[in-house]
C-alpha cells in the first residue's frame, strides 16, 4: 500500500522522460542533418569556414558549461587547454609537411639544429590524435588537483586560473626556440591526408569533423549532467561541505570534471587551428578565456544548448558587426554582458523557457516542467491541518 | 534525586510517521546497548584558534544508542564540539574515537563513510534538486568517483529512499526542487538525508531553529523516534524542546563540560542557572525549584503576564540584589529557562520538605492572584494542592500571607 501510491507518479515520470529524450535524439539528428547538408548548400566557402569556427568555439564552450554550469567552477583559463589542443594538432601538421630529416622553417631563424625532444612524437598521427584531449586533460587534472585538494573555491578559484593562463601564455610567447614564440604555428599551408590544409577539400572535412565532435561533446555532457554523477555535480554546486559530510570526496569529482572539460577545450582548440589556419600564443588572451564564459552566460548556464547557442550566436553577431562597424564590437559586448547578468541571469535558454516552457512541453506531449513560485514565496506545508478548521471544532 | 522518567511520555508519533516500518533494513534490528564500547569517547581535548580556546580539556563519552542532549550559552563551543568529531577540526590536544577508532586520522568524508552524519543549524540540501535526488546522493553506499558514473541506483535503495521519503512526510513532493520546500520541510529533508547515509551516530545541530511550534513537536517525535535504532547527539537551545526529548544532558561552558545528568537535575543546578544568566547566584537548588513550581503556574493559561513576571522576578532579585538594567536581561533570560508546561507531577515530588511545600503553595498562589484568577489558572492551582496534601488550615493561612506579602508589594 505504501509503495503503490508513491511509484505511481514516478512511473508516469518515467515515460515521460523517455519521451522527452526521444524528442531530443531527433532534434539532434535533425540539427546535424541541416548542418551537414542544408547549410553548406546555402553558404559560401568563406562563411562555412566561418560556423566551422564557431561551432568549434561551441565545443569548448560545452566544457565551460560543464565545468561552470554544473559544477559551479567558473574558469578563467580554458585558453590553456584550448591552444595546447590547437599546438598539439598544428606541430603534427607542420612535421607531416616536411620531407625525411628536414626541420620546420622557423627553426632555422633562430639556429635551432636539432628537433626538440618533445617534436619527436608528433611524427605520428594516432599519438598526435590522443595527445590533443590528454595532453590539456592532464595539465587540467594536475592544476585541479593541486587547487581543489587545497580547498580553494570560488573567486580564488578563478583567479588562479587565470594566473596559470598568464604564467602558459608568458611560456609559449617567450620560446621562439622551441614552438616558435609570439608567431605561432601556421597550419594553412601544411599537408594533411594529402591534402593542403587550407584548401577546399580539407575544409569542407573540417567542418564535418566539428560538428561530429561538437555532437559527441555534446553526448558526453548529456550523459555525464544527467544521471547520479549529474546530480553530484550540481550536489556539489549548491553545498560542497555537504557533499563532504554525506561521505563523498568532492575533490575527486571536481578533478574529473575539470580535466574531462580540459579535454573537450583541446579537441575544440584543434579543430579551431585547423579552420582558422594559425595557432598562437593569443589563444592564451586573458581577454579571450573570459569570452568563453560570456558565451556560455548568455545562451544560459547548466543548459549545454544554451551553451552551444551562445557560442555561436555571439560569434556571428561579432562577424556582422566587426564587417560593418569596424570599432564598435567592443562596446557591444561590453552590452551585451550587461544586459545578460541585469535581465536575463539564466541566459536566452532560461528567459525561453519560463516565457515558453509550458507551451512548448505541453504541445509536445511531456509532463509538464513545474513552474517556481513566481512571487518567492514557499509553499505552505500541507502536512499541516488549517488552524481556522480546529478552532471552529 | 533523579527522577526515573516514564517512557509512556513520548508515545505519540506524528499522524506522517503512520508506517511502521523500520526506518532502514541495516538497521532493523534495534542494537543492544552494550556497556563496554563507547560510541562516543571525546578525551581531554582543546582546540585553540590563535590562543582562544574553543573546547578547553573537554572530556565526553556516550554510550552506544543514547540519545543526548547538549545544551550551553553562545560561545560555549557545541558546534566546535561537532567539528571535531565529524573532522573539520582537528583538535590542538587529546583525542577524539569514534568506536575506539581515531577520529583525528580521518578526513571529513571518511569520518562520515565510517558512520557519522551531521545535520547542521540551518538546513542544508541541494536546492536545485529534488527530495528524493536528495536522498539518492545520500543513501548511495559505493561513494567514489567511478561507481557514481557508471553505475545506476540499486533497487533496494529506491525502496529506502520510498520509505524514507513517507517517514519524513514528503512523498507527495518527491520530485520538485527541495528550493520550492518550508524551512520545516528542508528540517526533515536533511534529518532524512542523514538517516539516508545510515550512520550510527547523528549529530543533529538545532533541527528547530525557527520552526512553529506543531513541527517542533513533530520533529522531536521523529528524533524520538530514530532514537530507537542510532545513537544521537542534538544541540538545541530550546528548553521545551530538550524537554520534550531529552534523556541525559550535557551542558557545555566555555568549552568544558559543566555538568550532566537529567533534565531536572540540571535545570535545578545552581552552576547552570549561573552561565546562562552570567550571574553570581545564591540560589539553592531547592530555592530553584521553588521558582520553576512558581513559573509552571505563570505559565498555565499560556499567558506570562507582565505582572506574574514581576513577582517572580521580585522573589529573584531579593536572591540577586542588582540594577532595573541587568532584572530586564534577567527577564529574558528565565523566560526561556523557566521553559512553561513543565508537568508539575514531575516537579512537586521533588520537593522534599514540608517547609518547602509551603513555599511553593505560597509562591504559587502569589505569582497567579497578581493578576485575576482565570478558570485555566484555577484548575492548574487545584491540580498543585492535591499534588501537596497540605492539610487546609495551612493552604488558607499560606495564601492569606501571600495576599499580605502581594499588598505590601504594590
Amino acid at each position: 500500500m505504501a509503495t503503490s501510491t508513491a511509484v505511481q507518479p514516478r512511473r508516469a515520470v518515467k515515460a515521460s522522460q523517455k519521451r522527452k529524450l526521444m524528442i531530443e535524439a531527433i532534434a539532434v539528428l535533425a540539427v546535424v542533418l541541416l548542418l551537414l547538408f542544408v547549410i553548406p548548400a546555402l553558404l559560401t566557402g568563406f562563411r562555412i569556414n566561418l560556423l566551422g569556427r564557431f561551432l568549434a568555439l561551441a565545443i569548448v564552450a560545452l566544457g565551460i558549461d560543464l565545468i561552470w554550469g554544473f559544477t559551479g567552477l567558473l574558469s578563467l583559463g580554458h585558453g590553456i587547454f584550448f591552444a595546447l589542443g590547437g599546438y598539439a594538432f598544428a606541430m603534427y601538421l607542420e612535421l607531416n609537411t616536411l620531407g625525411e630529416g628536414e626541420l620546420p622553417e622557423f627553426f632555422g631563424l633562430y639556429g635551432v639544429t636539432e628537433l626538440p625532444w618533445f617534436w619527436q612524437p608528433f611524427h605520428s598521427f594516432p599519438f598526435t590524435l590522443v595527445a590533443i584531449w590528454l595532453i590539456p586533460a592532464i595539465v587540467a587534472g594536475l592544476l585541479g588537483y593541486l587547487v581543489f585538494r587545497n580547498r580553494i573555491r570560488g573567486v580564488y578559484f578563478s583567479i588562479l586560473t587565470q594566473a596559470a593562463l598568464v604564467v602558459f601564455f608568458n611560456f609559449f610567447n617567450g620560446q621562439q626556440k622551441l614552438i616558435n614564440g609570439t608567431n605561432g604555428l601556421k597550419t594553412s599551408t601544411s599537408i594533411f591526408m594529402g591534402q593542403q590544409v587550407g584548401g577546399p577539400e580539407m575544409r569542407t572535412f573540417f567542418y564535418g569533423a566539428t560538428v561530429l565532435f561538437l555532437v559527441l561533446a555534446y553526448v558526453l555532457c548529456r550523459w555525464l549532467t544527467s544521471g547520479r554523477f549529474g546530480r553530484m555535480l550540481i550536489a556539489i554546486r549548491d553545498d560542497e561541505n555537504r557533499v563532504r559530510f554525506t561521505g563523498y570526496d568532492p575533490t575527486a569529482f571536481k578533478v574529473l570534471v575539470f580535466a574531462v572539460s580540459g579535454a573537450i577545450a583541446g579537441i575544440a582548440g584543434a579543430l579551431y587551428t585547423v579552420q582558422s589556419g594559425i595557432v598562437s600564443p593569443q589563444f592564451m588572451d586573458i581577454a579571450f578565456s573570459i569570452e568563453m564564459v560570456i558565451w556560455v552566460a548568455v545562451g544560459g548556464r547548466a543548459t549545454l544548448v544554451g551553451a552551444i547557442l551562445g557560442a555561436v550566436l555571439v560569434n556571428m553577431a561579432r562577424s556582422l558587426l566587426s564587417e560593418k562597424f569596424p570599432d564598435v564590437w567592443l562596446f557591444f559586448q561590453g552590452a551585451l554582458f550587461l544586459i545578460v547578468v541585469t535581465a536575463l541571469p539564466d541566459g536566452i535558454i532560461g528567459w525561453g523557457r519560463r516565457q515558453f516552457g509550458a507551451t512548448v512541453s505541453s504541445a509536445l506531449g511531456l509532463a509538464p516542467a513545474h513552474i517556481p513560485y513566481a512571487d518567492g514565496t514557499e509553499p505552505e506545508p500541507d502536512s499541516l491541518p488549517d488552524p481556522p478548521q480546529l478552532a471552529e471544532k | 534525586m533523579a527522577l526515573s522518567r516514564n517512557p509512556t511520555l513520548f508515545p505519540i508519533r506524528p499522524n506522517w510517521l503512520k508506517n511502521n516500518l523500520p526506518l532502514l533494513p541495516l538497521h532493523a534490528t534495534p542494537k543492544e546497548p552494550l556497556v563496554s564500547t563507547k560510541v562516543l569517547d571525546i578525551q581531554d581535548v582543546t582546540v585553540s584558534f590563535d590562543g582562544f580556546k574553543a573546547l578547553n580539556n573537554l572530556n565526553f563519552t556516550m554510550d552506544e544508542g543514547e540519545l543526548r542532549v547538549i545544551i550551553g550559552p553562545n560561545g560555549a563551543g557545541k558546534t566546535t564540539f561537532l567539528d571535531v568529531i565529524t573532522g573539520k577540526v582537528k583538535p590542538t590536544e587529546g583525542a577524539a574515537y569514534f568506536k575506539g577508532q581515531d577520529l583525528r586520522r580521518y578526513k571529513e568524508h571518511q569520518i562520515a563513510r565510517l558512520g557519522i552524519g551531521r545535520k547542521f543549524q540551518t538546513p542544508r540540501v541541494y536546492l536545485n534538486l529534488s527530495p528524493r535526488e536528495n536522498l539518492e546522493l545520500s543513501c548511495n553506499r559505493e561513494k567514489n568517483v567511478f561507481s557514481t558514473l557508471f553505475k545506476t541506483t540499486p533497487p533496494a535503495e529506491k525502496r529506502t529512499v520510498g520509505g524514507l521519503l513517507e517517514t519524513i512526510g514528503l512523498d507527495h513532493k518527491a520530485d520538485i526542487p527541495a528550493a520550492l520546500l518550508s524551512h520545516g520541510e528542508k528540517q526533515w529533508l536533511e534529518i532524512g538525508m542523514l538517516v539516508a547515509q545510515s550512520p550510527d551516530l547523528l549529530l543533529v545541530d538545532e533541527p528547530v531553529a525557527g520552526l512553529t511550534d506543531e513541527e517542533t513537536e513533530q520533529t522531536g517525535n521523529l528524533l524520538l523516534s530514530l532514537a530507537e535504532s542510532h545513537s544521537i547527539v542534538v544541540i538545541e537551545h530550546d528548553m521545551e524542546f530538550v524537554r520534550q526529548i531529552a534523556r541525559q544532558v550535557t551542558v557545555l561552558h566555555q568549552g568544558t563540560v559543566l555538568c550532566e545528568g537529567t533534565m531536572d537535575q540540571v535545570q535545578n543546578d545552581p552552576r547552570v542557572i549561573e552561565v546562562y544568566l552570567g550571574k553570581e547566584t545564591s540560589l539553592t537548588p531547592e530555592q530553584m525549584l521553588l521558582l520553576r513550581i512558581a513559573a509552571t503556574m505563570a505559565w498555565a493559561d499560556d499567558n506570562f503576564a507582565p505582572i506574574q513576571q514581576e513577582v517572580i522576578l521580585d522573589r529573584l532579585s531579593r536572591k540577586f540584589a542588582h540594577a532595573p538594567e541587568e532584572q530586564a536581561s534577567l527577564r529574558d533570560d528565565l523566560k526561556n529557562l523557566l521553559a512553561k508546561e513543565i508537568p508539575l507531577e514531575e516537579l512537586v515530588p521533588q520537593l522534599s520538605t514540608p517547609a518547602q511545600r509551603e513555599d511553593a503553595l505560597m509562591l504559587s498562589y502569589e505569582v497567579i492572584s497578581s493578576n485575576e484568577i482565570n478558570h485555566t489558572e484555577a484548575v492548574v492551582y487545584q491540580q498543585l494542592l492535591n499534588l501537596l496534601n497540605l492539610p487546609p488550615e495551612t493552604v488558607s493561612r499560606l495564601e492569606a500571607a501571600a495576599l499580605d506579602e502581594l499588598a505590601r508589594w504594590r
